[in-house]
């Protein structure tokens, strides 16, 4: 056979191996199959004749031949496969592998819920250009209340019933563990020159009764900013920006007047509520207000400043707080408090 | 704080709708924690009479009922206990609506009822008036709408009271911000005309020390009797929660205080040694005993009322029993005067007291209001008492109030709220604060006002605006720049570790820094050491943790408890402890110069590795060896870090025999072992295969965060050998993978231990190590005879060294 010949053949197989396959049935495909590739088959018998052509014209008519073979191999599995006529062994049914067993398990930890909370604030944080600071637990009346515009016979003392420990600083006074992380503020401040922005998550402890919703151990995320021209709006841009981030766009915040210290003006920040979307049943979580309450905030105090060597006249900032528990439950729809700190591994797995 | 809305609105122009008040209220800064509805909540309900009661067949505790309502008569079953033939009762027949929902028809215990004879509760009329049926007056006509014997509904608001919010504290207070806010007309009731003040000085009034009372008002009111107090008022103390005394002069002063929020103290007059009053320091070694029975030693700065001869009230806090008003009291002397807030809140820590009084005066009260609050106080004992007489009225003021002046740039202002106000909204919110603001030229005066003592800087002055206006035209609008953030290496270091921990299978755990004793005791820690809580919550938290031992064994102990049979946690936290503790005898107490506090991370292995049950292998146990591994996964990439045999003390709570110190650059870092049997017997754990790590985040941090150099590959195949060696089992992998690593073996890249054998065919005290060793050149492809002489030279080392003979 010359290469010519060779070569119109093998057009002939093609044609005819195309509407085979093309009109080929579950019943038939078997036999389409041995036809063309089986050890008598029709292209395995033509490919064998290639063995009489010279070398040159060899090479290029059996790389034509062998590309054809692989295609056309390709869509005859095709055709099993939409036929669901794939066998493991030659024709015989076998049962194979049970395939619904399990995978083999690999290890799998978790992270804690308030881990993962404070990762996602952090992050978020981060990117407006707030760094990380951290203070002690065991602090000093000096940084936990009085340096905050907490005097020792303030009101507010009432506010946050305050661990005492039977360590005594310097000015014979005892230490504290820190009711709240805004004494981080004063440890970050001092010493160091605005402008500073600046996040600090951390546990706190008050001597609180155990229920649903209160923890005499609980964590905190602080964040302020000190610079020229810092206003209310900045304060609200800052917070609006990570209440989005952190709960979705559609998510709309509120601020209401009140009343902290170390800041002023101060406000509370409410968030739209986002588990009551019926308008007919009262939402348990924002008892049916609309609204959940989510940080304090405000404009530092000028005394804060003063007591940390700034010129309330040149520089200000605004600070915010928020509990991390509270928006651990947000966000993994938890509704007791209790479950933080029981550990128990049903629970902990399932994130 | 309580405030009654009927109450409230005696004082607001306008008539406004419940919600409209409590919309209004928050958006100035009140923060509502709960709106109550009070009086009538029923529908259909209708007045009747008992005529008969019959004991119910089958229930003891019930009965059979007939109510007649004038114009039929109801069979009904009922289970009150207080019921009588001829009692006149609110009847619910079917269709009716209580508080607890319409009534439906019902078979009870096999009879119908046709209705229900109500209780206060079920009506909305009462809190807690528990079952039994409320029994109307019996002169009440039968068959009349029962809406129409109850006042009208009303609501109470409650609200969490801010520290700074001490100009809020009454009724009177709360509408004025209404009124002032929103403009609405603030009506003050109108006092009847008095004698004037101070015309003889019937009763003296000094005031010794004017820098802790600024202002002292008395009135003296004579003829006076027992007297009911008016329903009306007995209604509106009940709201605020206050049992009423039914004794008009204790009764007035309390609802004085609720209106006005200025706490007034009624005296006997009669019982005043020489009828005069003396606002002075106490006296040492002087007593009082106090309205509640509780006698006081009184100090020398405590500030008292006294007469002549001694304290008969501890200034603004609590008064004394001996003047105590009483039923035969004929003459009162009412006092109203305003303390200044610090001495007030020293001597209410000081004597442990804490009443409505105290609570205002340590905020700050407003001093001139005195008078007045006095005045009402009269008013309304006169209306009660006919033949009453106002015979005094003293008034001693020693500084009139002068109110501070803030000066007011209304740019500053816009600058700290990051508004455009115009300067007429401002002004307006100034003058709804004061009124006297002036703001004719620049920069304006701020007077404040006698009950606004939280108000001292323009900061204060810009949150007012800000109310006034409303928060919400804050604009979320910033020009903040950029700036550089990053987090401590700390936290980056601790990510890292939670991250590594978690991806091998360890739940991280949040346990309480707090302990008891008894796990201080149980895990063998040194108490001593410990920090503890002046003040703690239970004796179950008394100490602050010196070791994260304790809380990790209580989760494991809680998780086997609740059927889990393996444990793998981690948990990342501080301990605390006292340094410097000079405890030498067992009696003295530890004189401490300080204390610290260090970030540790902790976890431990209990069960089986992987999962708990797996089809296709056994699955090993977690043992010694994982918790090395787990180490040695963790800290791989750490410069100089090693685990070894310590010199030093092993934590008692860990196997000596099975312990390893961790060591970064040679300092110490932490231990990694077996928990003691002693501790797991402790703990009540039956198995002691607890395998726990510590280590303290700090001498970490020199070794993280180093850029790491990547090395390049040969491009050359490697070859190894696997070289079985048989020696005394007294050697130790360390020193023999020492000796092998020493041999100077170019080419050396790998030495793994791929098998440890004892037993058949090992001679006794003998084991079988097999160790894998890989070889490898950068420049070509090593042969078969370079390596067998390099085998050749190790072996020679390690029969010399360890006299091991090539396994045969």
């Amino acid at each position: 056979m010359n290469p010519s010949e060779w070569k119109e053949k093998l057009f002939t197989i093609k044609e005819n191996f195309f509407d085979s396959i093309n009109n080929a049935t579950p019943e038939n495909i078997e036999a389409i199959e041995v036809q063309f590739f089986g050890r008598k088959g029709l292209l395995s018998l033509h490919l064998r004749d290639l063995k009489d052509i010279p070398i040159e014209e060899r090479k290029i008519l059996g790389h034509i031949g062998n590309s054809f073979k692989e295609e056309s191999l390709g869509l005859l599995a095709r055709k099993k496969i939409e036929f669901g006529s794939v066998r493991t062994g030659a024709g015989e049914k076998k049962s194979g592998p049970d395939l619904t067993l399990p995978g083999y398990p690999f290890p799998k930890g978790s992270l804690h819920p308030l881990t993962l909370t404070v990762n996602k604030l952090v992050e978020i944080f981060l990117k407006m250009g707030f760094s990380i600071a951290e203070g002690p637990f065991i602090e000093e009346d000096y940084y936990n209340f009085e340096a905050l515009n907490i005097g020792e016979f303030h009101p507010s003392r009432d506010m946050q019933d305050t661990f005492y420990v039977d360590v005594k600083d310097l000015k014979n006074k005892n230490f504290l563990l820190r009711t709240h992380t805004s004494p981080v503020q004063i440890r970050a401040m001092k010493g160091t020159k605005p402008p500073l922005r600046i996040i600090s998550p951390g546990k706190v402890f008050r001597h609180d009764a155990i229920d649903a919703s209160h923890s005499f151990v609980f964590h905190q995320i602080e964040g302020f900013y000190v610079d020229r021209n810092v206003s209310m709006a900045d304060l609200k841009w800052t917070l609006d920006t990570f209440i989005k981030e952190l709960f979705g766009s559609a998510v709309r915040i509120r601020f209401r007047p009140s009343y902290f210290p170390f800041v002023e003006p101060g406000a509370e920040v409410d968030m739209s509520c986002i588990f009551c979307k019926s308008k007919t049943e009262k939402c348990s979580v924002c008892k049916g207000t609309g609204w959940i309450e989510v940080l304090g905030a405000g404009i530092i105090h000028p005394n804060v400043l003063m007591n940390c060597g700034y010129d309330p006249q040149e520089w200000n900032g605004f600070a915010f707080g928020a509990g991390i528990e509270r928006l651990a439950m947000l966000l993994f729809d938890i509704q007791d408090m209790r479950i933080f700190f029981e550990n128990d591994l049903r629970i902990l797995e399932q994130i | 704080m309580k405030i009654l809305y009927s109450w409230l609105m005696d004082f607001v122009g306008n008539n406004l709708p419940v919600q409209d008040v409590c919309d209004k209220l928050v958006r100035i800064g009140f923060k509502l924690e709960s709106l109550k509805k009070t009086g009538p909540c029923f529908d259909g309900v209708i007045t009747g009479q008992i005529l008969k009661i019959e004991k119910h067949p089958n229930a003891d505790r019930l009965s059979l009922v007939e109510v007649n309502t004038g114009s039929r008569v109801f069979k009904i079953v009922c289970g009150a206990k207080n019921i009588a033939v001829g009692q006149i009762i609110p009847f619910a027949s079917v269709g009716a609506t209580l508080t607890t929902g319409a009534l439906k028809k019902a078979k009870i215990r096999g009879i119908e009822s046709e209705g229900m004879v109500c209780s206060a509760q079920e009506l909305g009329l009462e809190q807690d008036s528990g079952l039994n049926i409320l029994v109307l007056p019996e002169n009440t006509p039968v068959g009349v709408d029962a809406l129409k014997l109850f006042p009208e509904t009303d609501y109470i608001f409650e609200f969490e009271m801010l520290p700074n919010q001490s100009y809020c504290l009454s009724h009177i207070a709360i509408a004025r911000e209404l009124c002032s806010f929103y403009n609405f007309p603030f009506k003050l009731g109108t006092l009847p005309i008095f004698l004037q003040e101070n015309q003889k000085s019937e009763v003296p009034i000094t005031i010794e020390n004017p820098q802790y009372c600024m202002r002292y008002t008395g009135i003296v009111l004579r003829n006076l009797h027992a007297a009911e107090t008016p329903q009306w008022m007995i209604k509106r103390l009940k709201a605020m929660d206050v049992n009423p005394k039914n004794n008009l002069l204790i009764d007035v002063s309390n609802y004085v205080l609720f209106e006005l929020g200025q706490p007034t103290h009624c005296f006997d007059l009669d019982k005043l040694a020489n009828q005069e009053i003396k606002v002075r320091l106490a006296a040492k070694g002087e007593v009082l005993v106090t309205l509640e029975n509780q006698k006081l030693e009184l100090t020398e700065d405590a500030l008292v009322i006294a007469d002549s001869k001694k304290p008969v009230a501890l200034a603004g806090i609590i008064g004394g029993s001996e003047t105590a008003v009483s039923d035969s009291t004929k003459n009162i002397l009412m006092e109203s005067a305003c303390f200044q807030p610090v001495s007030i809140r020293k001597t209410s820590r000081k004597f442990g007291i804490q009443t409505e009084s105290s609570y205002r005066f340590e905020r700050g009260t407003d001093r001139e209001i005195t008078l007045y609050a006095a005045k009402r106080i009269a008013q309304l004992i006169m209306e009660s008492i006919k033949d009453a007489k106002c015979a005094f009225i003293g008034d001693n003021y020693p500084e009139k109030y002068n109110p501070p002046v803030i000066e007011i740039l209304p740019d500053k202002i816009n600058s700290i709220l990051g508004t455009n106000l115009e300067n007429n909204q401002i002004l307006a919110g100034l003058k709804a604060v004061s009124p006297d603001t002036n703001g004719n030229e620049k920069p304006w005066k701020f007077p404040v006002p006698s009950y606004r003592q939280d108000i001292e800087t323009i900061w204060d002055v810009s949150e007012e605006v800000g109310r006034f206006i409303g928060y919400e035209v804050i604009p979320t609008a910033t020009s903040m720049g950029l700036m550089k953030a990053d987090a401590t290496d700390s936290f980056k270091m601790i990510s890292d570790i939670r991250n590594k921990l978690s991806a091998i299978g360890f739940k991280e755990v949040y346990n309480y820094d707090f302990l008891s004793s008894k796990e201080l005791n149980d895990c063998m820690l040194d108490k001593m050491e410990c920090i503890a809580l002046e003040n703690p919550i239970s004796l179950d938290y008394q100490f602050l943790r010196n070791s994260m031992i304790a809380g990790l064994l209580k989760t494991l102990r809680y998780n086997l408890n609740r059927g889990q049979e393996s444990v793998f946690i981690f948990e990342i936290g501080n301990i605390y402890k006292k340094i410097n503790a000079n405890c030498s005898g067992g009696i003295t107490i530890p004189q401490t110069t300080g204390h610290k506090e260090q970030t540790f991370c902790a976890g431990l292995m209990f069960g089986n590795f992987l999962k708990e049950h797996f089809w296709k292998e056994q699955m090993q146990r977690a043992d010694f060896y994982h918790l090395k591994g787990v180490m040695e996964h963790l800290f791989k990439d750490f410069e100089e870090f090693s685990m070894e045999k310590t010199q030093g003390q092993v934590p008692v709570f860990l196997h000596p025999e099975e312990c390893l110190e961790l060591k970064i650059r040679k300092l110490p870092a932490g231990f990694i072992g077996r928990i003691s049997p002693v501790v797991c017997a402790g703990n009540d754990f039956k198995n002691n295969e607890i395998f726990y790590f510590e280590f303290s985040i700090e001498p970490l941090l020199s070794g993280f965060g180093k850029n790491k150099n990547i090395n390049p590959v040969s491009k050359f195949p490697s070859s190894w050998r696997d070289l079985s060696v048989v020696l005394d089992s007294r050697h130790r992998w360390e020193d023999i993978k020492h000796v092998i690593s020493a041999s100077q073996t170019a080419g050396l890249t790998k030495i793994e231990l791929i098998d440890v054998y004892k037993g058949k065919n090992i001679p006794e005290n003998h084991i079988s190590i097999t160790v894998r060793l890989v070889f490898s050149s950068m420049e070509r492809t090593l042969t078969d005879k370079e390596i067998d002489g390099y085998i050749n030279e190790i072996l020679a080392s390690l029969s010399k060294h360890f006299n091991a003979k090539l396994r045969t």
